[in-house]
């Protein structure tokens, strides 16, 4: 089941979007989170420490690759399984969640 | 990039959204099984919902769904159950107003483990079981 919250800024979606991954995990279902607000405060709303979160980063472009089809049109996909990118990049939140940055970094110094 | 996430995720998963109507694409959406939008009983917030909700019908989401928050009394719950009853939203869960949840906002703590019995907590256990069976 993948379930996306919306809702105006203030509306209280982030803390409905992290209790229901909580009440999900606690039920025995393995759960990825995913903080797609380019202001991320998804993972305070998990319980992630602040030092852990510290460590959290947005995922690299690289994880992404496009090429052209046979029409000529722009295609994106995964260049990595979504698990070696959930290892890679994710951070474990309460109750063996993953929390994942959706939101593009460009790594800018990273080379 | 989100969209894609989403398709390749195979385990239950939450996405908490960018808070703008803008940024509504079809391609982000396309694998969402379920769209949950949160509606306070104020007229902004309302109106906000209201696009989203629209726009939600025209990205040929499968299940979208309001979420009514912050509700304090009578007159809120009406509020929201007028504004979705106007606009063909089917309304799923009504979490009060808890003052549990500005306290591990404050704190800086998960509200379920702030309060696991909070009231707004237990609405959200409704909401999860509501979910499972939807599927």
């Amino acid at each position: 089941m993948k379930i996306a919250i919306v809702g105006k800024g203030g509306s209280g979606k982030t803390t409905i979007s992290a209790t229901l991954a909580r009440v999900f995990a606690q039920t025995g279902s393995p759960v990825l989170a995913i903080d797609g607000d380019p202001n991320p405060n998804l993972g305070v709303a998990l319980g992630v420490s602040a030092p852990a979160l510290a460590t959290l980063h947005g995922l690299p472009r690289t994880i992404i690759e496009q090429h052209k089809n046979e029409a000529g049109e722009t295609q994106v996909a995964l260049a990595e399984p979504i698990e070696a990118i959930t290892t890679q990049h994710g951070l474990p939140a309460p109750d063996g969640i993953t929390l994942l940055l959706g939101c593009q970094v460009d790594h800018a110094g990273a080379g | 990039m989100l969209g894609q996430l989403i398709e390749h995720a195979n385990q239950v998963t939450v996405v908490d959204m960018e808070a703008s109507v803008e940024h509504m694409s079809r391609g982000t959406y396309r694998h969402v099984d379920v769209l949950l939008i949160v509606l306070e009983p104020y007229y902004r917030s309302l109106e906000t919902a209201g696009r989203m909700a629209a726009l939600a019908q025209g990205l040929g989401i499968q299940r979208v769904y309001g979420i009514a928050n912050k509700v304090r009394n009578a007159r809120d719950e009406a509020a929201v159950l007028d504004y979705c009853a106007k606009h063909t939203i089917e309304l799923v869960a009504r979490i009060p107003f808890d003052d549990a949840i500005v306290e591990a906002d404050r704190a800086g703590v998960a509200l379920i483990d702030h309060n696991p019995d909070a009231l707004a907590v237990a609405e959200i256990r409704h909401l999860a079981r509501r979910l499972a069976e939807a599927m």
